[in-house]
């Protein structure tokens, strides 16, 4: 279904709610009038996978029992290790599940598990690694079966032209690898992973373009750094939304992935709820947008934290306490009819700080959301989001752009100007010679879909 | 155009980041008879040097410093025909790669473009690559530094693998080895047998440049 309007507008776009709301796992509702939050861990260095997804399962849920948490989603990313073996990442599923059973039914908590099956081919492998997307799609079939209640992926087709064009600032690559072969590869990716997920009677929940948006957010770094231009990061993030949009064209239903930060973009198009971070991923990464997204969330989540020992117990179980506070306060202002307030203190402690953060303002999210849904096709919806964000961006004063950036701004307009005026035949052109400079890149094996 | 002119007019290409302007007036002082290393002494080293300065002064980015950089090996590259065996000097050899298991290249990209903007011979073996690839490019390209990256914690643990691999090689106290990215610090740095440890680019290239000179 491809999405043609833009369902929310820059007020029903808002923390806790959302036009779709879901019911799964333990009977957890999200998007209706609540925030969940989501905690994320991975295990120590060097230590037993499963033994550690054990150990960190139950001392979030203890620790849930005794905050009083009465509704949680945790979620599993599984890494490389995991993958090695072929039984493992439904074992860990099952492990898992087994607790979150036992402790919903003891307390009577509203719970349940996202499990994220990491993307692991190598795009120089003929047909883009068809071994490694088998694999891929095997663990989705077992943690599926053994107890995952939504499915994602932070996949990475395209990102082998990405990282060669961000890195020189080279807008029509950026463009080819978003808009041209990352929906190409989220195409057929996401036919498959929905086509397991209603099978097993489970939520596709979404991709994230971490590999693309929040690489560009780690090379643009904080107000001193200045590897990229933040408004090239910008510009990337809104781009970036067309490409995650495509999960959500082939069936997927949220909630999307919390580090994909386009999902304010994607939420204020499609109506469906979101998991987002802030300054609670502190402990993945640093970012500029710590309060702002956090006005539109429906998940509030960490990112990603190490089972390690603090002061105040392990890792994961402190963030937890950290997002189950956070939400108490979402969840306080909607009981007291004070959401909209909260959320503007929020967005409006970020918006100006950063062209990353203003992007991601529910009002010019719902702007760049009109610029995608009326572009045409996804590589004019790519670009039109470009151009929106960069002209935007341009217009507010209040962001208080250095010299450089107002520089680097008028060109990026031009140059996506250009590229806008025939599209695909620029890519198309082009594409074969970027083939060339990147090793890895073959063009052809995207297209065979 | 004069050569003044024309060797003026290739520096403020690089300088403007334009290649295909750098190129065709490269091309052009070839046809003129400019004497190749003055294309290369008064074009694109001050051209690279105005750059620097102006990424210093914060007026350039990075990724604009490494397009640069690229341009003038480019460059460089249209001369060498003219050079008539002249060897343009390198200062030292890098063996570079992200470990195994791990698929993050950007940051070693980084680092890769800007020691052969520095003038390093980069031998750069990609990303997910093992112990032994890093021990055979050592054994057959004889570099002075090995260079390796990870972003993840589970794959940082490769990094000892290395050292572990050159010490029974015997090739340990024939390089110097610098270890970066996300996952990595100095503690991990000293305790896995590393000589350093980058917190950024701009760092490492700084390291390898000492240890070179």
């Amino acid at each position: 279904m491809k999405f043609n309007r833009v369902e929310l507008d820059k007020n029903s776009l808002v923390f806790g709610f959302s036009r779709h709301p879901l019911i799964y796992g333990n009977g957890l509702e999200i998007g209706k009038g609540r925030v969940v939050p989501e905690v994320k861990y991975f295990p120590r260095v060097g230590k037993d996978s499963k033994e550690e997804f054990k150990a960190i399962t139950e001392q979030v849920l203890k620790r849930a029992t005794s905050l009083g948490v009465d509704r949680l989603q945790l979620e599993t990313e599984l890494t490389y290790v995991e993958m090695q073996q072929s039984t493992l990442p439904g074992e860990i599923t099952r492990l898992q599940k087994n607790l979150i059973d036992a402790y919903s039914k003891e307390y009577g908590m509203q719970l349940a598990l996202r499990v994220t099956v990491p993307d692991i081919r190598d795009f120089g492998k003929p047909k883009n690694d068809e071994g490694g997307f088998n694999r891929m799609m095997d663990a989705f079939e077992q943690v599926a079966s053994n107890g995952a209640d939504v499915l994602s992926i932070e996949s990475e087709g395209g990102k082998e032209l990405f990282n060669y064009a961000v890195i020189r600032q080279d807008l029509l690559g950026i463009v080819a690898a978003l808009g041209y072969l990352a929906t190409y590869d989220m195409k057929k990716l996401w036919r498959e992973i929905v086509k397991i997920a209603r099978n097993k009677n489970v939520i596709a929940g979404g991709d994230s373009a971490c590999a693309f948006g929040n690489t560009s957010m780690r090379l643009a770094g904080g107000l001193r750094d200045n590897v990229i231009p933040h408004s090239l990061a910008a510009i990337v993030r809104a781009m970036s939304a067309c490409r995650s949009l495509v999960a959500y064209e082939e069936g997927a239903v949220g909630p999307g992935k919390d580090c994909a930060y386009e999902n304010v973009i994607i939420k204020a198009i499609t109506g469906y709820p979101m998991s987002l971070e802030g300054k609670t991923a502190a402990c993945a990464h640093s970012s500029l947008v710590g309060n702002i997204v956090g006005g539109v969330c429906d998940l509030w989540s960490n990112e990603q934290v190490e089972n390690i020992r603090l002061f105040g117990g392990y890792g994961p179980e402190v963030f937890l306490e950290i997002l189950h506070y956070d939400t108490k306060i979402m969840n306080t202002a909607i009981k007291i009819g004070m959401q909209q307030e909260l959320k503007t203190i929020l967005v409006e402690s970020d918006k100006y700080v950063d062209p990353q953060a203003f992007v991601l303002s529910p009002e010019i999210a719902c702007e760049i959301g009109g610029a995608i849904v009326g572009g045409g096709d996804e590589l004019s919806r790519t670009i039109s989001s470009g151009i929106k964000a960069s002209i935007l961006i341009m217009g507010e004063q209040r962001l208080k752009l250095g010299k450089s950036e107002k520089r680097y701004l008028e060109t990026a307009k031009d140059k996506l100007d250009d590229i806008y005026r025939d599209p695909l035949k620029k890519v198309e052109q082009t594409l074969p010679s970027y083939q060339q400079k990147v090793g890895k890149l073959k063009v052809k094996d995207y297209l065979e879909t | 155009m004069n050569k003044d002119e024309i060797l003026e007019a290739i520096r403020d290409n690089i300088v403007n980041l334009d290649f295909d302007k750098s190129k065709e007036n490269t091309l052009k002082a070839m046809e003129m008879g400019v004497d190749p290393q003055e294309v290369i002494l008064k074009s694109i080293a001050q051209g690279m040097e105005i750059v620097g300065k102006k990424f210093e002064a914060s007026e350039y980015f990075l990724s604009e410093l490494i397009v640069a950089g690229e341009i003038g090996k480019e460059v460089t590259k249209l001369l060498e025909p003219k050079l008539k065996g002249v060897k343009i000097k390198k200062i030292g050899k890098v063996v570079i790669g992200t470990v195994r298991g791990d698929l993050h290249d950007i940051g070693k990209n980084i680092v890769s473009m800007m020691l052969e903007a520095s003038e390093f011979n980069v031998i750069d073996l990609g990303a997910d690559v093992s112990p032994e690839a890093f021990v055979d490019a050592v054994k057959k390209d004889k570099p002075n530094i090995v260079a390796m990256s990870a972003l993840l914690t589970v794959t940082m643990v490769e990094m000892e693998s290395v050292v572990d691999e050159l010490k029974k090689a015997g090739l340990r106290k024939k390089v110097k080895v610098i270890i970066g990215g996300a996952a990595v610090t100095e503690e991990f740095a000293k305790s896995i047998g590393a000589d350093s440890y980058g917190s950024n680019a701009v760092e490492g290239v700084r390291l390898c440049k000492q240890w070179v000179k």
